[in-house]
């Protein structure tokens, strides 16, 4: 049943907050070249859901699996937790998360971010993880910026700092939370063009978005949450232009 | 310092008190002082680091044992500490044999001892703070992206955390350089003991003590300097460009 072709797996989880449910029972298999959005009003489950891929949130049931490999999870103390945090760091070095809020390390240099976790979580040496560190800092467009200090970039910088340091990894999937949300209007194109392009290069991602017009081009999948359910999914091509969830269409604005 | 008696001695020569002797005598004042203040500075914050991260541990035994050990260092007097410690040694028996009788005989020791838990259980509240107050989605990238908590520590929480501990930390260096003084109450001649030497052997307590006054103020000024520069290098990732 463990499939080894698809990147990341995950079937059934469940998670409640202090008795609140968040998650009840979501699923969801993102293939080679699968870009999935998970839309949805704030509250519905989408960041949660994606924080249980990487194991930031502990599922209460539900299985998370990596390239056929499962997260073996054990009860302690009526705690369900991850019975091996190795296999967990492990699995999270596999799966780069971009976050909302960019979460850059505010003491190292934009490159000092980006070759961090290759060399001292993939041990890379200090100049493999810098020519690497380096040609991703050109690619999303911040080479000048290498020696600046996160609080000297502006917040699109920033993010697009924080998806080269995700890209230094070379993961299988990348995860992406909200990615433009915390952005000024006029930063966010920036960011999304960069996504597009890992996108247009056949990377696997799941993105947590509110920008339906990134959801619509690039999506190969579009899932939309409600209360911590799958109330509509599939191509963007039918979720997104006709939507047959009233709450959808309702979410999705006036244009229905 | 021989140049510096060669300058001074000429300016000096009318007084009957600033002669090459008293000068002698607080010299090697300021040396026990530095040493001591830098001795102690050093271990405490050799003990510091690992104990700040064990007060922010998960484990309530951990972090409530060294709270307990911080609260009662800094809820009493230096001063007390040292005497407490200071004659523990002489008090208890079988210390000699146990192959600590320089404890005894060298008040250098205890002294030592005191000052380093003191400064120690400050340091721990001060890194603690700092630790505790790392970005929580810092760590979060740190997990994210694969690290162990030990990695995670080393590589980002407490870098992060010294950086911003170093303001308060600087304050807590010059706190122990001025708490020093008290080393004279256990026979030490420290920086306050050649004082009190020079004010018992001329009966003159305003320059000698004046004269010290300026020796802490100097070094004072040393300290507050040096922090500000490491402040410039190291904190610089906080200012907006």
């Amino acid at each position: 049943m463990a499939n080894t072709e698809i990147p990341l797996v995950v079937r059934d989880l469940h998670k409640q907050f202090n008795d609140t449910p968040v998650l009840e029972g979501l699923s969801l298999e993102a293939h080679e070249g699968d870009v999935i959005t998970l839309i949805g009003a704030s509250g519905s489950g989408k960041s949660t859901f994606l924080r249980c891929m990487n194991l930031l949130e502990v599922p209460d049931a539900g299985e998370v699996i990596v390239h056929g490999e499962p997260v073996a999870f054990q009860t302690r103390r009526g705690k369900r937790e991850p019975a091996d945090w190795r296999q967990v760091e492990r699995i999270r070095a596999r799966l780069s998360m971009v976050f909302q809020g960019f979460n850059l390390w505010a003491h190292m240099t934009l490159i000092g971010n980006v070759i961090e976790a290759p060399r001292h979580v993939l041990g890379l040496s200090k100049r493999e993880a810098h020519e690497r560190g380096m040609a991703l800092l050109e690619r999303v467009g911040l080479a000048d910026r290498a020696g600046y200090f996160p609080a000297q970039l502006s917040g699109g910088q920033q993010q697009r700092g924080a998806i080269a340091r995700a890209l230094a990894m070379e993961p299988e999937v990348l995860l992406f939370d909200e990615p433009t949300s915390a952005l000024d209007p006029e930063l966010v194109g920036d960011v999304l063009k960069v996504m597009r392009e890992l996108a247009d290069e056949g990377r696997t991602m799941v993105v947590v978005t509110h920008e339906m017009d990134f959801a619509r081009d690039v999506a190969s999948q579009v899932m939309y949450l409600h209360a911590g359910r799958v109330e509509e999914a599939g191509p963007p091509s039918e979720v997104l232009v006709n939507p047959e969830s009233a709450r959808l269409q309702q979410f999705l604005g006036p244009r229905f | 310092m021989e140049q510096w008696l060669a300058h001074t001695l000429p300016f000096l020569s009318n007084n009957d008190i600033f002669t090459p002797d008293t000068l002698a005598q607080y010299w090697g004042g300021l040396v026990v002082t530095v040493q001591l203040v830098f001795l102690s500075l050093l271990m405490g914050i050799v003990l510091a680091v690992p104990l700040a991260v064990g007060r922010a541990s998960r484990q309530a035994w951990i972090s409530r044992s060294i709270w307990f050990y911080t609260y009662v260092f800094r809820g009493t007097p230096l001063l007390i500490q040292l005497y407490v410690i200071y004659y523990a040694f002489t008090y208890v028996p079988g210390v000699r044999e146990a192959g600590f009788g320089a404890f005894i005989d060298n008040a250098t020791y205890p002294a030592l001892l005191s000052f380093t838990l003191n400064t120690a259980a400050y340091t721990t509240e001060i890194f603690y703070g700092a630790i505790r107050a790392t970005p929580s989605g810092e760590l979060e990238a740190a997990r994210a992206y694969g690290m162990s908590t030990f990695t995670a520590y080393r590589r980002v929480v407490l870098p992060s955390a010294f950086r911003r501990a170093l303001p308060a930390y600087g304050n807590e260096v010059i706190f122990m350089l001025h708490a020093s003084a008290i080393a004279s109450a256990v026979t030490l001649t420290d920086l306050t003991g050649a004082a009190y030497y020079v004010y018992s052997r001329f009966y003159s307590p305003f320059p000698a003590f004046i004269f010290v006054a300026c020796v802490y103020m100097v070094l004072s000024f040393a300290i507050q300097g040096t922090f500000r520069l490491l402040e410039k290098r190291m904190l610089r990732h906080l200012k907006p460009a």
